[in-house]
């Protein structure tokens, strides 16, 4: 009897020396955690490829066909993993191999019929099988073309491949859904992402997740001034980040305060780079608690006033920790592109963010100086305003 | 909590609370009027009842009023019908463009189907220019579309200077009246009026959502919007809900046995906040003589949603028509429309009131603004 399952075929990874074998560990973890509400699931390695199959019979992910473009979507969202197909598993010899073949390609053709083309490529792990690779194609192309008179081979370029694989199973299967590659994960440690409601910030945890980092994000709160919606559009965002990081923490901190004292007592043109000095610093001292080696922000070089040289300078000094930037060189379309790629784009042109102007100055500083933070922060009191603002902070385990 | 939002919508009063959970619990109400049995029977007498009594308080026949869903529903079923019933009355429709938007979509639709939509200019009293409707009105004019209280500002059409000049230029000329915020505070006496059609809804009566009514004068003719079993003389398919026509008749009947001393007393509160706010310095958009039960105001310093915010925090509920996002900002069309300024519309908020609300809340809402200056005012 023939059963649905997915192999998934890693990058990367395979690349590491000794440490290969952390990686794929965490790797296979990782699709454990992703996977959890898609019914018991095996899933192991096998030469260099990873398996994902039902534990019980009657799992919907793996019996129907659009269940299981969801579930392959799942997997293929998994950083580490390349691309992903859903292949046919059965046992039995050569006539079993032609029935299957030809029963895939009958499904395949009632989905596509467009598909008019195709060639047969095969791959015998298990020497026993008396055919070899060639032979196996040949009569597998052969009994195609008999039971399916609208299609004819064409090995250049075909509308599809049919990938014929015996191993200690037999698989057939056609395609592969493109992963979003990266390292797997929880192998490059953990960094505090700077989450506005923006379009920046989610892709740049995106990015930094892709290579291999846990996140966990803050976010600053000015009730009344940024509504309660704003809040919940960007634990969205924080949710949709997960779906790629894995499991999360958000720290809220309730900013209004601090807002107020800092509108009232600094120069109006040098507002927003005095906040956010004063946001990297809580958001490192909330990274020191939490186990995080870094921050990561959205900023894109010269995208507005407090993304100059000068201004990211400026901000920059008043942590210790890497800041890592991985927007720094990107123009707005791109992130835009991977914003949309991740299902983060809808959520952050939702219209709440900012929804008060009023702090943003008309006029900001683009290139501001040593001597004008100094005047700028002269009156306040930043140590208390950073530790008020650590301790006014709500955590949502996202 | 200090409910200052019931132009939005109000409160279930105890009475409907009452004739709906009665209506509930009852084990032989549930029939279809439409049913020949007893069951069935019973409903439609009841039924007509509810109606009847709704006739009686709005001053009409019982076969001028129909049940509707809202008056989003009433709007769309006489504007559109009306004009699809009387092709030969005319292409021109005059409106305002301070109109509910169940009033101005419609108007879109029918001026994409060839028809010619005039918007007469609004004064900063939210009134509609006369002068401009009495040039306007012609032969080829076939309806009127007008909001006795504008849901915004509370400002109050001069109905019967209207009325006299569509009796002097047009008879034919048929009009449309929204008196979804004026109904159980401006008496409503549909004989009177000279209206042939007029939409209410429940909800803003301490009813409950899902139920309103429309008014259409016998021997106007309109099409209707929903089709079906023929219900509600062929004007309005759909099994009638005894539930719901009872809700709405009871809340009917309360409001207007309320009405003129919630007037009087939502009058007190009205003028007590505007002498307060001016005070401190807000601007009072509403006009001086729009109907109490509206108080536009801006607060200087404060964003709409900001101040909404605010006073959200101090338990008090009102309402902002101007969302605002970081790209642009959207301000309320109908302030704009009364040629008041930009910068002043975005700092807009509206408070509206009900016969529930009382000066001790309007105390308590003048101290927690105080408050709300002292904390978060951004002025320097």
């Amino acid at each position: 009897m023939a059963t649905n399952v997915i192999l998934a075929r890693m990058g990367e990874v395979t690349l590491k020396g000794l440490n290969r074998g952390k990686f794929e560990i965490q790797l296979k973890s990782n699709l454990k955690y992703r996977l959890r509400d898609y019914g018991k699931l095996s899933i192991f390695q096998s030469q260099s490829r990873i398996w994902v199959e039902a534990k019980e019979e009657g799992n919907p992910y793996f019996e129907n066909d659009e269940s299981a473009k969801e579930l392959l979507n799942a997997v293929t969202q998994v950083f580490g993993i390349v691309s992903a197909s859903l292949a046919r598993k059965f046992d039995g010899d050569m006539d079993s191999v032609l029935q299957n073949a030809t029963e895939y390609v009958a499904g395949l053709l009632a989905e596509h019929p467009e598909y008019k083309t195709f060639k047969v490529e095969s791959k015998r792990g298990d020497k026993k099988f008396p055919l070899r690779s060639p032979e196996i194609c040949m009569e597998v192309g052969a009994r195609i073309l008999e039971d399916h008179p609208s299609l004819s081979v064409n090995v250049k370029e075909p509308d599809f491949i049919l990938q014929i694989e015996i191993r200690e199973h037999n698989y057939v299967y056609a395609g592969k859904v493109m992963g979003h590659r990266g390292l797997p994960v929880g192998t490059s440690g953990k960094g505090m992402l700077l989450l506005s409601g923006g379009i920046d910030s989610p892709v740049a945890g995106y990015m930094m997740a892709s290579r291999g980092m846990n996140i966990d994000a803050v976010y600053f709160h000015s009730f009344p001034y940024t509504s309660e919606q704003a809040k919940e559009k960007v634990i969205e965002l924080a949710r949709i980040v997960s779906r790629f990081s894995g499991r999360m923490k958000l720290h809220i901190v309730n900013f209004t305060q601090i807002q107020l004292d800092l509108y009232k007592n600094s120069p109006q043109d040098m507002l927003t780079i005095t906040m956010r000095r004063v946001m990297l610093q809580i958001a490192e001292q909330l990274a020191l608690k939490n186990d995080c080696k870094c921050l990561i922000t959205g900023e894109s070089l010269g995208q507005v006033a407090s993304q100059t040289l000068e201004a990211i300078g400026i901000t920059n000094e008043v942590v210790d920790m890497p800041i890592l930037r991985p927007l720094i060189g990107m123009d707005k379309e791109s992130t835009c592109d991977l914003s949309r790629k991740i299902g983060a784009f809808e959520t952050s042109i939702l219209p709440y963010e900012d929804c008060c102007t009023v702090f943003v100055a008309k006029h900001p500083k683009t290139h501001p100086k040593h001597e004008d933070i100094e005047k700028a922060e002269a009156n306040i009191d930043i140590e208390k305003m950073v530790a008020d603002g650590v301790n006014n902070t709500e955590v949502i385990v996202i | 909590m200090i409910y200052f939002d019931n132009s939005a919508t109000t409160k279930p009063s105890q009475r409907v609370f009452e004739v709906i959970s009665k209506e509930l619990l009852s084990e032989d109400s549930f029939g279809n009027p439409g049913s020949l049995h007893k069951l069935g029977m019973k409903a439609d007498k009841e039924y007509r009842e509810a109606l009847s009594r709704a006739a009686s308080v709005l001053g009409c026949r019982d076969d001028e009023l129909y049940f509707t869903s809202c008056g989003t529903e009433g709007a769309n079923t006489a504007i559109e019908g009306y004009m699809s019933r009387n092709k030969r009355s005319g292409k021109k429709i005059i409106s305002t463009r301070t109109e509910h938007k169940a009033t101005l979509e419609t108007l879109e639709l029918l001026s994409d189907r060839g028809y010619e939509i005039v918007y007469l200019n609004v004064g900063r009293d939210g009134k509609p220019d006369l002068s401009q409707l009495e040039n306007e009105l012609d032969d080829d004019t076939a309806l009127l579309c007008f909001t006795y209280v504008n849901n915004e500002t509370g400002a109050v059409l001069p109905l019967e200077d209207i009325i006299r000049l569509r009796d002097q230029k047009n008879r034919n000329t048929a009009v449309y009246l929204d008196c979804v915020q004026s109904l159980g505070k401006l008496p409503t006496d549909l004989r009177k009026m000279g209206v042939q059609m007029a939409s209410f809804s429940g909800h803003k009566i301490h009813s409950v959502k899902g139920v309103g009514m429309l008014f259409v004068k016998n021997g106007t003719d309109i099409d209707p919007l929903i089709l079906g079993g023929g219900q509600q003389k062929g004007l309005r398919s759909g099994t009638q809900s005894l539930l719901l026509a009872k809700a709405f008749t009871a809340a009917l009947e309360e409001a207007e046995e309320n009405r003129e001393k919630a007037f009087s007393e939502v009058s007190k509160i009205n003028s007590y906040l505007r002498g307060e706010l001016t005070k401190r310095g807000a601007v009072i958009n509403s006009p001086e003589d729009g109907l109490p039960f509206v108080l536009n105001v801006a607060f200087d310093g404060f964003e709409s949603e900001t101040m909404l915010h605010c006073l959200e925090i101090h338990d008090i509920f009102v309402s902002t028509v101007s969302a605002c996002s970081s790209k642009s900002k959207k301000v309320s069309y109908v302030l704009l429309e009364m040629g008041i300024d930009r910068k002043i519309a975005v700092n807009s908020v509206r408070l509206s009131f009900s016969r529930y609300n009382t000066m001790d809340e309007a105390e308590s809402f003048i101290r927690a603004v105080d408050e709300i200056y002292e904390m978060f005012s951004l002025k320097r």
